[in-house]
């Protein structure tokens, strides 16, 4: 720690790393076991919104992980269904990338990291059965996969022991005089102190940012901070309309339980979902698949049918897994039992009230296979970056996506460090940053931020939902302007320290950020395809749009777009499979 | 296609009615910290906290992340007791609640406190998985496996450190491992997978181990998530008088 940046408000102090880590998901933390592994002189530096590798949403995995491990099953297929469930949208080198290297990340999550999935009675791996697969190949310990994951990658950090920096945000990237990047800067949620961290090589894997729905799954960090961060820096963005709603949320009332997650293998195991009138209605959406059918078709027939009236009074469906037999719920689904008797509803025995939940953000960050960007030295990996998955993303797919590319983005990282030198940030624009981060504890007057984040959650749901139409995006459009307009002027009381209501401000400015980038993609993709259901182009339309929406920042600020046609490197959609992207009618 | 079940329809979740008192540790000596919290169904004691933190008072401190029981992040005292406060169900008979940070840790600001304590005893039980030589394809283990029967009760454990506040032996003296890390360190010590085993036999033999616990059961009766801490403590005793665990052989694919 090296003594402040002359010209700022207040003294900033300067770390320097070889590598910053922003993130510690399943992505980060691989990432930095990786970058460990390659290079183990090199210096890491991990920053954590939250508690460190005890926040965002690897470790609320529940499901699991899918890799090809049996003869049976091939790269082939997993990655057949990933562009059958993606509706080709997918970056296909980013998904052949996925499957060719899930089952090796599987084996090293075993083998050196020290997990223990869940095994068959020969003693193997079990596999189990997800939504949209065309095998059984999801990995899981249990169904709380993610604590298994996560705790034994923490515990790794004991034995590497990089630089952590928990509790401590990254505000801005900074680059340097020839555009690569220089590093970031920090605020320190405990003390209010704010940072240069100058690094040779940045990755960003802070998650998604789907937390700006009413009815969301994720952990409270995912306001889409590193995407914002990258957007700001001049990246480009692809497939920000693409936003998964998974169809099994929880419904508990104004209880921030509403919206988390009743997991995946429910629906594979074979559970039922109920109208209000007692109906199976995903026979009229997607007879073949019925409940298996991908999240986004499930997703969509449930809001059809609530939205039709026939949704429960408080404004669900009926999740019903009961007909397997309570012992055998309880057996394999404990997690999800105790979830729901957690709020006096069982499981095992009657039905569950659930709505779609806004889940995970397919789009992100244009990347490579080794998850380099256009910034030099600047890597995105997971939730962060867009592609993988097209316009719908497989369960199992997640935390395989994070950590296979948290790896890599780790192996990347540690060959930049011994080639880039460590920049040189424009103290300009530390200053910009730390003026605005700092600026809502300065202000006496605004609006608090709370009020504002309802605010937005709702207008996200009602008008860049499940279903979407012109008129209600051009809404959504100007209501955003003037969101932000109340977010420039947003004050919040209390001291630099510990204070939620100022972090909350910054996740504003992120989610705002991030949701004018959506809205604009979702205007202009015409057509419906995936998570994206446009009420007035409800068809899919190869002929025109298996192109990719491309937003970057405008000189004004404002998102520009731009169309790109999807590479058909490996794959291209059957002739005649195409169907109603709505799979049916309510 | 009618489910009998799901035509029934669910019984409405019961109203609350009323409000529930809610007494906050304040770092700030002039901060409120007494709060009517009106109720509603189901309520965790999260929802308490977020409804006076968006309602009442913005600069009320706390963490949460998950709010579905696995970051471990929220726990607090609830009326002296150490619980997650996403996953603990605000009751009908309660009128008056008292929210107090974890023991035995230092207090960032009100509900907010530092783990650094916390995870240095963690730390000292070596809590990372060293592989044995040759371990190169996931372990071929029966889920009946005797092992795996002895570990998987252990694991799930998700650093809330509601054992430790609990513990009257880690928060009162610096030195002991306390029951998160002795459990964890258990769950390393009995897999045939991992090499470090001795080491870790060691350090919880040492003079900051086992021998420390008192055998109050604080930890087992807090842990949110049914962990015993208390029997991986005593079971440790017993290897480290005895023997380590046989070690299986020819057990691997």
């Amino acid at each position: 720690v090296t003594s402040g940046i002359a010209s700022l408000p207040v003294n900033v102090a300067t770390i320097d790393t070889d590598v910053a880590v922003i993130g510690s998901g399943g992505a980060g933390l691989m990432c930095v076991l990786h970058v460990a592994q390659r290079a183990p002189d090199l210096d890491v530096t991990l920053v954590s919104k939250g508690q460190v590798g005890r926040s965002g949403c690897t470790l609320m995995v529940q499901g699991g992980y899918n890799a090809v491990l049996d003869p049976r099953d091939s790269f082939a297929l997993h990655f057949g269904d990933t562009l059958e469930g993606g509706v080709f949208l997918n970056d296909q080198e980013l998904a052949w990338t996925l499957v060719g290297d899930a089952p090796r990340v599987i084996r090293e999550l075993e083998t050196r990291v020290g997990c223990f999935f869940d095994r068959r009675a020969d003693g193997r791996l079990h596999q189990k059965p997800f939504a949209g697969q065309s095998f059984d190949r999801t990995v899981h310990r249990g169904d709380l996969t993610g604590i298994e994951i996560m705790g034994r990658l923490r515990d790794q950090l004991f034995r590497i022991r990089p630089r952590e920096l928990g509790d401590v945000r990254a505000l801005d990237l900074l680059l340097d005089g020839h555009g690569g990047v220089a590093g970031a800067t920090l605020l320190d949620v405990r003390t209010g102190a704010v940072a240069v961290l100058r690094a040779r090589v940045v990755v960003v894997a802070t998650g998604g940012s789907a937390t700006m729905y009413r009815i969301a799954a994720p952990a409270r960090e995912k306001t889409g901070d590193g995407v914002a961060m990258c957007y700001r820096a001049g990246l480009e963005l692809r497939d920000m309309e693409m936003l998964q709603f998974h169809p099994t949320g929880l419904l508990a009332g104004p209880s921030r339980l509403t919206g988390a997650v009743l997991e995946e293998g429910l629906r594979g195991a074979g559970a039922h979902l109920y109208n209000a009138a007692g109906q199976r209605y995903m026979a009229r959406h997607d007879p073949r698949r019925m409940e298996r059918a991908t999240r986004d078709v499930v997703a969509r027939a449930s809001y059809l049918e609530i939205q039709a009236g026939r949704g429960t009074p408080a404004g669900g469906v009926l999740l019903d897994v009961s007909h397997l037999g309570a012992g055998e719920v309880e057996a394999r689904f404990p997690g999800m039992v105790a979830r729901c008797r957690q709020i006096g509803r069982d499981l095992a025995r009657e039905p569950v009230e659930v709505s779609p939940t806004a889940h995970y953000q397919m789009g992100g960050v244009i990347i490579d296979q080794d998850c380099q960007t256009a910034v030099p030295g600047l890597l995105v990996a997971g939730e962060d970056a867009g592609g993988t998955h097209g316009a719908n993303r497989l369960g199992g797919n997640g935390v395989a996506e994070s950590t296979v590319f948290g790896a890599r983005a780790g192996d990347r990282a540690a060959l930049l460090a011994r080639e880039r030198e460590r920049g040189t940030p424009d103290p300009a624009r530390v200053a910009e940053s730390v003026a605005r981060a700092l600026a809502p504890l300065g202000r006496g007057d605004g609006p608090g931020p709370f009020a504002l984040t309802r605010a937005l959650q709702d207008l996200m749901w009602d008008d860049v939902g499940l279903v979407r139409g012109r008129a209600g995006l051009l809404r959504a459009r100007d209501r955003l302007v003037e969101l932000s307009e109340q977010v420039a002027r947003v004050s919040v009381a209390g001291p630099p320290q510990a204070n939620y209501a100022w972090q909350e401000a910054l996740d504003l400015a992120s989610q705002l950020t991030v949701a004018r980038t959506m809205v604009e993609s979702a205007l202009v993709r015409e057509e419906s395809r995936g998570a994206h259901y446009r009420a007035d182009f409800p068809e899919r339309d190869d002929e025109r749009w298996l192109r990719y929406v491309v937003a970057r920042r405008g000189a004004a600020g404002e998102p520009e777009i731009d169309l790109r046609a999807v590479a058909l490197t490996r794959a291209r959609p059957r002739a005649g499979s195409e169907q109603s992207a709505a799979g049916g009618r309510a | 296609l009618a489910n009998p079940a799901a035509l029934a329809p669910a019984p409405p979740l019961a109203p609350a009615p009323g409000t529930v008192r809610v007494t906050v540790a304040r770092s700030d000596p002039a901060a409120q910290t007494t709060f009517e919290v009106e109720r509603f169904e189901p309520m965790m004691v999260l929802d308490l906290l977020l409804a006076i933190q968006r309602e009442r008072d913005p600069t009320l401190a706390f963490r949460f992340s998950c709010r579905v029981a696995m970051c471990g992040t929220c726990t607090l005292r609830l009326n002296g007791q150490a619980v997650l406060a996403c996953q603990t169900r605000v009751q009908p008979d309660w009128a008056a609640v008292r929210l107090d940070p974890l023991g035995g840790l230092p207090v960032v600001r009100d509900l907010v406190v530092d783990m650094a304590p916390f995870f240095d005893e963690w730390a000292r039980v070596t809590p990372y998985f060293a592989p044995v030589e040759g371990l190169d394809e996931p372990a071929a283990i029966r889920p009946d496996d005797p092992e795996r029967r002895l570990i998987d009760p252990h694991l799930d454990c998700i650093t809330c450190g509601a054992c430790y506040s609990s513990c009257g032996i880690a928060g009162y003296r610096r030195d002991f491992l306390g029951p998160a890390a002795l459990n964890r360190a258990l769950v390393l010590i009995a897999d045939h997978r991992d090499a470090l085993g001795r080491e870790r036999l060691a350090a919880v033999g040492g003079v900051a181990g086992v021998d420390r616990c008192h055998y109050i059961y604080g930890c087992s009766a807090v842990c949110p998530k049914d962990l015993d801490p208390a029997g991986a403590i005593r079971r440790l005793r017993r290897w480290r008088v005895g023997a380590r665990p046989a070690r299986r052989t020819g057990g691997r694919a």
